[in-house]
């Protein structure tokens, strides 16, 4: 199974960013949601996502800028504490996380006494991605090539694939998923890689989780395919 | 300044990392750069551009870098300028203004512009945008320094010539405006593997401490500073009072020697009064220099602080951090780009918290080194000059795509 020839291979992008400085700042909440009601969506997925590639060597430590904004500077935990327990996957798109994001702080602020100013030079400031997405050296055209190569890749191109591609891309799914779904036919095997739950894990566990996942699959494969020969076996024999 | 090769960071960064750079820079080969500032030995810019444009060179791409020449009234007008996009209020009358652009009309007849991409970096050489009509390529100005509350008329003046440029670029998302251009971030970096960095050995440690009369007996807590008010020595002796009543340690203020600067001199004077007779306390007068002291000194503390009261972007922190040491540090300025409470270091706003958070460092060494580890991490990540490296391979292939936000190749 590992030796299977897709269909097409997968060929491994990475993606490199700059951000930019849009120029929009929220003094306080109020402001804050103004501002997130119209900004760019690329704004919103730098905001929400960034923390995971560059705070990868800490998953689960830095939730996404924010909660922390709200936290830090606002002293609104329990706001904070909702923001940063959002679950980006349950969105299918930007708009969708936009309009639910919009949602927690306008309930918020319905029942809010006091809107609060943060101190000068700790406003929250709008950023967002100039990405540029190329092709690296790794091409694989079955699984045990990639497993070898997923080793080898680096943070960016593991990112690209897996977060950038669902949300910001819009493909829904994992780029692995889609590729060992649609060229190799191993649909379980996809779906548990789509499963996979990659904000609390560093980027080398989840590099290490997939190859487990693979190779899991594989042999599960080899026992069924060996149960199988023996039933035919035996129906051979008989006759 | 040693002539470092790429190979020398690959042994640094993840090798995925170096290949990405080379891949970017491949996108990029024969690409013209032309660098244009003010001055070639003295301060941050010359000193990076001094790192940076060898390496630009090793991966294929032309970079030139070219220094403007001024007048002394050109530069009295420029450090007005420099003083008055820090916040403080200038009087630059409109005969020091013509100054400014006659020693850039001068400098552009002496120069040609023919490279894909000119970059000027801070106000100096700003005005040089009048020649970007006869020149084919995109402009980008680079400001380095704070520009978060400017005095508004000097910005204004030279804010019709940023105008012009094809995009800016900021080191922290507060010191941008919003401009009509594109306005991209990239923080200033340090380099690994300097002087002031690199990784010693415990002889070269124990040999500074030596040098200083400096016992490892009991935790050492280390701000490193010039003697200014700005970075609260008094402030960093108190704490040390505040901290010394629970546990025995030593804390080093140490800072570059204040011949030049006379405010400097009655700094430390009121310093040492207040330390006098305080044997655990050491104020450091280090000539110019002593990078490999600073080093071996961060390297030696338990906690590094950097209690300022106000900051730029604090590559003094950045340094800290590099050394995998807790830091401490006041909420100002950069420091909080790079110090994430209680991730990648702690915020503090007042002595007593400073205080504390030592305190419960110093009980509690797992967390202090966990914070030490991510601090350094946070570094790797972000405020290397092996990043600062590849955001500018990204500008350049930005600003060549026309300021797509999305460029696939």
């Amino acid at each position: 199974m590992l030796e299977k020839k897709a269909k097409q291979p997968f060929c491994f992008f990475t993606s490199s960013v700059l951000v930019e400085i849009i120029g929009k700042r929220a003094h306080h909440l109020k402001e804050f949601v103004q501002l997130l009601k119209k900004i760019d969506a690329n704004s919103i997925f730098y905001h929400v996502h960034h923390a995971f590639r560059e705070y990868h060597f800490a998953p689960g430590e830095y939730s996404n800028d924010f909660a922390r904004w709200i936290e830090e500077d606002l002293e609104e935990s329990r706001l904070a504490e909702r923001i940063a327990a959002i679950n980006i996957r349950d969105f299918i798109d930007l708009g969708t996380l936009r309009a639910g994001l919009v949602k927690i702080i306008e309930e918020h602020l319905a029942n809010a006494v006091e809107i609060r100013k943060v101190s000068p030079g700790r406003e929250f400031y709008f950023l967002r991605n100039s990405t540029i997405v190329m092709p690296t050296k790794y091409k694989v055209n079955t699984l045990s090539e990639f497993m070898k190569t997923l080793n080898k890749v680096g943070m960016r191109s593991l990112y690209y694939h897996f977060f950038d591609a669902r949300l910001r891309l819009g493909h829904h799914c994992n780029d692995f998923s889609n590729w060992i779904e649609r060229d190799l036919g191993f649909k379980e095997l996809a779906a548990k890689i789509e499963a996979l739950d990659p904000y609390f894990i560093t980027m080398d566990e989840l590099k290490t989780h997939i190859i487990n996942l693979c190779k899991e699959d594989a042999k599960k494969r080899r026992l069924g395919l060996g149960k199988t020969l023996q039933i035919i076996r035996k129906v051979l024999s008989k006759n | 300044m040693a002539g470092f090769k790429l190979a020398d960071y690959a042994k640094i960064i993840r090798p995925q990392d170096m290949e990405e750079i080379i891949l970017l820079a491949e996108k990029l080969a024969g690409t013209t750069v032309k660098m244009v500032n003010s001055t070639s030995v003295g301060g941050g810019v010359a000193e990076m551009l001094h790192r940076v444009i060898p390496l630009f060179n090793e991966l294929g791409l032309k970079v030139k870098w070219e220094v403007i020449k001024g007048t002394g009234d050109f530069f009295n007008v420029t450090k007005a300028f420099h003083n008055a996009l820090h916040g403080k209020e200038e009087k630059v009358t409109n005969e020091l203004l013509n100054t400014y652009i006659e020693v850039n009309r001068q400098n552009a007849k002496e120069m040609s512009f023919e490279e894909d991409i000119v970059e000027i970096h801070d106000p100096q050489p700003a005005a040089l945008i009048e020649e970007k009509k006869k020149s084919p390529g995109k402009w980008v100005w680079r400001c380095h320094i704070d520009t978060s509350r400017p005095y508004l008329p000097v910005w204004k003046f030279l804010e019709q010539y940023i105008n012009q440029y094809d995009a800016s670029i900021f080191s922290a998302p507060s010191f941008a405006k919003e401009l009509p251009i594109p306005q991209y971030m990239i923080y200033p970096a340090i380099d690994p593997l300097a002087e002031k960095n690199r990784e010693l050995s415990k002889t070269e440690i124990n040999s500074v401490l030596e040098k200083f009369k400096i016992k490892t007996d009991k935790p050492i807590i280390t701000q490193v500073s010039r003697f200014d008010y700005l970075k609260d020595p008094i402030g960093v002796f108190e704490t040390y009072k505040l901290v010394k009543k629970h546990i025995d340690c030593q804390f080093i203020y140490a800072g570059g020697t204040a011949d030049d600067d006379p405010e400097g001199v009655e700094v430390l004077s009121q310093l040492q009064d207040r330390a006098s007779g305080e044997k655990d306390f050491h104020i450091l007068l280090l000539p110019p220099f002593s990078d490999l002291e600073v080093n071996a000194l961060q390297r030696a503390s338990t906690i590094v602080m950097q209690k300022s009261l106000r900051e730029g972007f604090g590559l003094t922190v950045t340094e800290a951090l590099w050394k995998g040491r807790p830091v401490i540090a006041g909420a100002v300025g950069g420091i909080p780009l790079q110090v994430i409470h209680n991730f990648t270091g702690v915020l503090v706003h007042s002595i007593e918290g400073a205080a504390y958070q030592i305190r419960y460092l110093l009980n509690n060494p797992d967390e202090a080194k966990k914070i030490g580890q991510y601090g350094k991490a946070h570094v790797r990540e972000k405020f290397l000059l092996t990043r600062y490296l590849r955001n500018y391979l990204l500008l350049f292939i930005i600003l060549k795509n026309q300021n797509k936000s999305l460029i696939t190749f």
